[in-house]
C-alpha cells in the first residue's frame, strides 16, 4: 500500500448556493489509515466539505476523487460501500429500535442476491460493541440520550464497514464524558478518518488539520505545525499560546480574547 | 421464515372473509345461503336456480365493490406510508401532492362545465385532473430549489392543492346547478356504487403493481430512516428513488381517487395505526398496511351502505368519522410512550 | 223584430258588465312567495328564467311581450315555435344578472327559487326588485317548500296541481288576459280528468313505478323522483304507487334497492342536456338493458319503459301532457294482478 498516494482527495473544489460562495479552490488529499481534523470558525464550510467529499452534494467546480477515481462517475452504492458519513443533526421520529437502527448500516452490501445473513448479524453486533452500546440494543430511539444517539449513529457507519469514515462534529452537544470517549474511539479506529471539529484542543490529537476559513484552505499539515498562534489569531480571532502540560508532556492550547 | 408464513396466511384469511362480510352484506336483504349459492354457481358452476337479480347484485355489484374497496384501501395505504417515509413527515398522506385536488378540479370541469359534452366520464376527467395537478407540483417543487428537500415537495403539494381546491370552489359556486354540485359532492366524497367488473381489472392490477414496486425498494425506504442525506450515505440513488416511489404513489393514487372518489383517512391513519403493531420495517410495514387499509375500507363500505336505511352515505364520510378519533386516540397513545 | 232587438239590448248591457269582470283593475298587488308585488299596469316586455314560465307565457298568448328566455330543459311544442322565434334566448342554463336586466323587463318569471332565492344563482328577488323589476316565482316552488334545506329543496307538503293553475291565473291576471287564461285552465283540468278517466276501472293495486332522471356517472346511484314532489303527484293522480320512499324531490337511491323493489313500469326522463352521460335517455336505455341487474328488472324485460320530456316532470304546462303519456302507456301494457 503506497501511503502517499491519497484515499480521497479533492482537486479545486468550488461550491455556491445562490450567491454565497461555500467553498472556493479546495486542495486536499487524505492519506491511507490517517485522522485528519478539519477546523475552521462558523460559515467556513467545514460540513459543506465533508458533504461534498461524500457526494451528498454536486460541487460547482472541481473534482473529489475516491482511491483515484472520479466521485461522479461511481454509483451512489459503490461509494457508500467505501465511505461512511456520520451526520450533525440526524434524527428521526420513528420507533427505530437500536439494532435495527445501526442494522441500516449494511444496506450498501445487501441486495435481493444477497439478503440478511448471520453474518450482518455479526457486523452490527461488533459495531455495537465497538462504542460501547450492546446494551443499548433493544432500546427504542426515542429513548436515548444525546450520547447514546451519537454512539448509535457511529455503530452504524461502522456496519457499513467503510474504509474511509467522515464525521461532522460529531462531538456537539455532549456532555464531556461522551466527547472523549467518543473521540478516543474514533482515533482507535482503523479506518481513515475526517473528522470535523469545533474543539481546538481535541484537534491537536489529530495526525493532520486542515484549516479553512471562509470557504479557503488555509493550511494543511501536522496540528502543531499550522495552529500556530499566527494562524489562531489571523482565522479563529483569538489569543493563544501552548503550554506544556507536566503530567505526559503533551501541548496544550490556551486561548483567550482581547 | 414461519412467522412470515402465518402471517401471510392469516392475512389472507382475514382478506377474504371481509370480502365474503362485504358481499353478504349491503343495502337490500339477501339470505346469506342465497349469496353462497350464487358465489357457487359463479366460480365453479354449481347450477343453483336463482333469482337473476340477486345474483346480478351480489356478483355484478357487491362482489366488484368488496373488490374495489379492498384494492383501493390497500393502495392508499401503501402510498400513505412511501409518502410518510420519503418526505419524513407524519402527515404527509396520498393527497399531499395535489393528487385529489386535481382529480375534483378535473371532475367538476366534466360534471359543471360540461367539458367533453358529456363523452367523457367524471372518471377520466378526474384522472386527468390528478396527473396534471401532480405535474404542476413537481414543477412547483423543482423551481423552488433543486436539491429535493421534503420540505420543498411538503409546500409544492400544498400550494399545488389550495389552488386546484379554490378553482373548484370557484367552478362550483359560479356555475353549478344545486343538482351538479350535489353530484359533484357525493363522487368527492368517495363513491363506490359506480364500481363494476372494469373498475376491478384496472384497480386491482394497479394496486398489487404499485404495492410490488414499492416492496422491491423497502430497503431503500428503510434508509431514508434518518433522512435523505443519511440514505444517499448509506449508497441509495436518492433522486432516482425519490422520483420513481413518488411517481408511482401519485400514479395508483390518481388511478383510486378516478375510480372511487377521494376517500380520506386511509392513506394517512392506517400506516400510523400499522407502525404501532409491525414496526418500522418497511419489509413488514408495506404489506401489512396494505392489509389494514383493504379490511378498513371494506368495513368502511359495508357501513356506509348499512347505517341510514335506503340511503348510501359516502364512504368518504365514513372514512373520516371513524378515521378522525382514531388518528387522535394513536397521537394521544404516543404521548404516553414516551 | 222585437225580440231580437230586446236580446241585443240586454247583450249590450250585459257583455260589458261580463268583460269588466274579467278585466284587472290596476294597480293590482299580489302576494307572490312571501313577496309583494304590484303592477300599475300590464307589464309591457318579460323575461323568462325557467321553460315552464317560458310555455305559460306563450300559452296564453303573450310572446309579443317576452323579450328573453332562458334554463331550457326539452324543445318547444310546435304551437309555440312561431313566437318563440322572435325572442331571443338569454341561455341555454341560468342567465347572468346583467343579461336580463339589460334587457329592462317589467316582469321576470322565474321557475326555481333557487334562481332568485337568497342564495340565488342570478341574483336575489331584492336585487331584482330594487331596480323596480318584479319577479314572479311559481308558487309551486315554494309553497309548502323549504328551499334552503336538501339539493333541492324539501317539500313540506306534496305537490299541489292547484299552485299551477294560480301560477297561469296570476299571470294572466298580471297581464290583464284573465279569459284566456281561464280558459287555458279549463283545457288542463280537463285534460286531467281525461287522464283520470282512461284508467278508470283499472285493478292498479300492484302498480309501482320509479323515475329515473339522471345519474352524476353511468353506472352510478341515479337521481330518482321522492315522495311529495310533481312525479309523485302524477302517480298518486293515476293511482300507481312510487317505489321510492324517501322525502326529499330527487333523492339519489342505490340500484340494488331499485332493482330489488321492482317496479313495474321505468319512466326515464329525456332532456336536451348533455351534462352528464346519463342525460341521453339512449345511454339510459341502454345503460338498463345491458347491466346484468337491470336488465332483470320486470319492467326492463318486459320493456315498460315510458320516455317522457324531463320538462312534463317538473310544475308546467307539459305536466298534464305528460300524465297523459303515463296514461296511455299504463293503458297499453298488461298489468300484474
Amino acid at each position: 500500500m503506497n501511503a502517499a498516494l491519497p484515499v480521497l482527495s479533492c482537486c479545486d473544489l468550488c461550491y455556491r448556493v445562490g450567491d454565497a460562495q461555500l467553498l472556493q479552490g479546495i486542495n486536499l488529499g487524505v492519506h491511507c489509515g490517517e485522522t485528519l481534523g478539519i477546523v475552521g470558525p462558523n460559515g467556513s464550510g467545514k460540513s459543506t466539505l465533508l458533504k461534498l467529499l461524500a457526494n451528498l452534494r454536486v460541487p460547482g467546480g472541481g473534482e473529489v476523487l475516491l482511491h483515484g477515481q472520479p466521485l461522479k462517475k461511481m454509483s451512489q452504492r459503490t461509494i457508500a460501500q467505501n465511505l461512511a458519513v456520520v451526520e450533525q443533526h440526524a434524527d428521526t421520529h420513528d420507533a427505530i429500535a437500536v439494532f435495527d437502527a445501526v442494522a441500516l448500516g449494511r444496506t450498501p452490501w445487501l441486495s435481493a442476491l444477497s439478503p440478511w445473513s448471520a453474518k450482518d448479524t455479526a457486523i452490527v453486533e461488533q459495531a455495537l460493541a465497538d462504542v460501547d452500546a450492546s446494551h443499548l440494543r433493544s432500546r427504542t430511539w426515542r429513548n436515548l440520550s444525546g450520547g447514546e444517539r451519537q454512539r448509535v449513529h457511529i455503530a452504524r457507519a461502522l456496519a457499513q464497514r467503510p474504509q474511509i469514515l467522515l464525521l461532522d462534529e460529531p462531538t456537539n452537544h455532549l456532555d464531556i464524558q461522551h466527547q472523549l470517549a467518543i473521540l478516543k474511539t474514533v482515533h482507535a479506529l482503523p479506518v481513515t478518518t475526517l473528522i470535523a471539529l469545533h474543539d481546538l484542543n481535541q484537534a491537536l490529537s489529530c495526525d493532520r488539520l486542515a484549516i479553512l476559513q471562509r470557504g479557503r484552505l488555509m493550511a494543511l499539515g501536522k496540528p502543531l505545525e499550522v495552529l500556530t498562534p499566527q494562524r489562531l489569531l489571523n482565522t479563529f480571532g483569538v489569543q493563544a499560546h501552548y503550554l506544556t502540560d507536566p503530567f505526559d508532556g503533551t501541548q496544550i492550547l490556551r486561548l483567550s480574547s482581547f | 421464515m414461519t412467522a412470515r408464513l402465518i402471517f401471510t396466511f392469516s392475512a389472507c384469511a382475514a382478506l377474504l372473509l371481509a370480502v365474503l362480510a362485504g358481499v353478504a352484506i349491503g343495502e337490500t336483504q339477501i339470505e346469506p345461503g342465497v349469496v353462497l349459492q350464487v358465489l357457487a354457481n359463479k366460480l365453479w358452476g354449481a347450477g343453483h336456480v336463482l333469482d337473476p337479480i340477486d345474483e346480478g347484485i351480489v356478483w355484478n355489484y357487491r362482489l366488484t365493490r368488496a373488490l374495489v374497496a379492498a384494492a383501493c384501501g390497500a393502495g392508499l395505504a401503501t402510498c400513505g406510508v412511501v409518502l410518510q417515509s420519503l418526505l419524513r413527515n407524519p402527515l404527509a398522506d396520498p393527497y399531499l401532492l395535489g393528487i385529489s385536488a386535481g382529480a375534483s378540479t378535473g371532475a367538476v370541469l366534466v360534471a359543471v362545465l360540461g367539458l367533453g359534452a358529456g363523452a367523457i366520464s367524471l372518471s377520466a376527467g378526474a384522472f386527468v385532473g390528478a396527473i396534471s395537478a401532480f405535474a404542476l407540483v413537481l414543477l412547483l417543487a423543482r423551481a423552488s430549489g433543486p436539491t429535493g428537500a421534503s420540505a420543498q415537495i411538503i409546500l409544492a403539494g400544498i400550494a399545488g392543492s389550495q389552488l386546484f381546491n379554490a378553482i373548484t370552489a370557484f367552478l362550483i359556486t359560479k356555475s353549478a346547478s344545486s343538482e351538479q354540485a350535489r353530484g359533484i359532492m357525493f363522487w368527492l366524497l368517495g363513491n363506490l356504487s359506480g364500481v363494476r367488473w372494469p373498475s376491478v381489472w384496472l384497480a386491482v392490477p394497479v394496486t398489487l403493481a404499485g404495492l410490488a414496486v414499492c416492496l422491491w425498494h423497502r430497503r431503500a425506504l428503510d434508509a431514508f430512516t434518518f433522512g435523505a442525506d443519511s440514505a444517499a450515505s448509506l449508497g441509495i440513488p436518492v433522486r432516482r428513488v425519490q422520483l420513481l416511489l413518488i411517481g408511482c404513489a401519485a400514479l395508483v393514487t390518481a388511478v383510486m381517487v378516478s375510480i372511487v372518489g377521494s376517500i380520506g383517512f386511509v392513506g394517512l391513519v392506517i400506516p400510523h395505526a400499522v407502525r404501532l403493531l409491525a414496526g418500522t420495517g418497511h419489509g413488514r410495514l408495506l404489506p401489512a398496511s396494505a392489509l389494514g387499509g383493504a379490511l378498513f375500507l371494506i368495513a368502511a363500505d359495508i357501513l356506509s351502505r348499512t347505517l341510514i336505511k335506503g340511503q348510501v352515505i359516502p364512504v368518504g364520510v365514513v372514512t373520516a368519522l371513524v378515521g378522525a378519533p382514531v388518528f387522535a386516540l394513536i397521537l394521544v397513545g404516543r404521548r404516553h410512550t414516551r | 223584430m222585437l225580440l231580437h232587438r230586446v236580446v241585443t239590448l240586454v247583450a249590450s248591457l250585459t257583455l260589458p258588465a261580463l268583460a269588466q269582470a274579467a278585466q284587472t283593475q290596476y294597480p293590482l298587488t299580489l302576494d307572490n312567495c312571501a313577496s309583494p308585488l304590484t303592477f300599475q299596469h300590464a307589464p309591457k316586455s318579460a323575461v323568462s328564467i325557467g321553460q315552464a314560465g317560458t310555455e305559460m307565457l306563450y300559452a296564453l298568448g303573450l310572446g309579443g311581450k317576452l323579450v328573453g328566455t332562458s334554463l331550457w330543459f326539452n324543445d318547444l311544442p310546435a304551437q309555440y315555435k312561431a313566437q318563440n322565434s322572435k325572442v331571443e334566448r338569454l341561455a341555454d342554463n341560468d342567465p347572468s344578472f346583467e343579461s336580463v336586466i339589460g334587457k329592462r323587463p317589467e316582469l321576470v318569471t322565474v321557475q326555481f327559487e333557487w334562481m332568485v332565492g337568497p342564495q340565488g344563482m342570478v341574483g336575489t328577488r331584492e336585487q331584482f326588485h330594487e331596480l323596480k323589476v318584479p319577479t314572479y316565482l311559481m308558487p309551486s316552488d315554494c309553497e309548502g317548500k323549504d328551499n334552503l334545506t336538501g339539493a333541492d329543496g324539501t317539500r313540506m307538503q306534496p305537490f299541489r296541481v292547484d299552485s299551477v293553475y294560480k301560477s297561469i291565473s296570476q299571470l294572466a291576471e298580471i297581464f290583464d288576459v284573465q279569459p284566456r287564461g281561464e280558459q287555458l285552465n279549463n283545457q288542463l283540468k280537463s285534460s286531467l280528468e281525461k287522464s283520470i278517466a282512461s284508467l278508470k276501472g283499472k285493478d292498479l293495486s300492484r302498480t309501482s313505478a320509479l323515475f329515473w332522471f339522471s345519474s352524476a356517472d353511468m353506472d352510478i346511484d341515479p337521481y330518482v323522483a321522492g315522495r311529495k314532489g310533481i312525479p309523485d303527484f302524477m302517480l298518486n293522480t293515476l293511482g300507481v304507487r312510487n317505489v321510492v320512499q324517501s322525502d326529499e324531490e330527487w333523492p339519489t337511491v342505490g340500484w340494488e334497492t331499485l332493482a330489488k323493489a321492482n317496479p313495474t313500469f321505468l319512466v326515464i326522463a329525456r332532456m336536451d342536456r348533455r351534462r352528464f352521460p346519463a342525460d341521453d335517455v339512449e345511454k339510459k336505455l341502454e345503460f338498463l338493458r345491458t347491466d346484468p341487474v337491470t336488465r332483470n328488472m320486470d319492467a326492463v324485460k318486459n320493456n315498460r319503459i315510458i320516455m317522457l320530456d324531463a320538462h312534463a316532470m317538473q310544475a308546467s304546462l307539459r305536466m298534464f301532457d305528460g300524465l297523459e303519456t303515463l296514461a296511455s302507456a299504463i293503458n297499453s301494457h298488461d298489468l300484474p294482478k
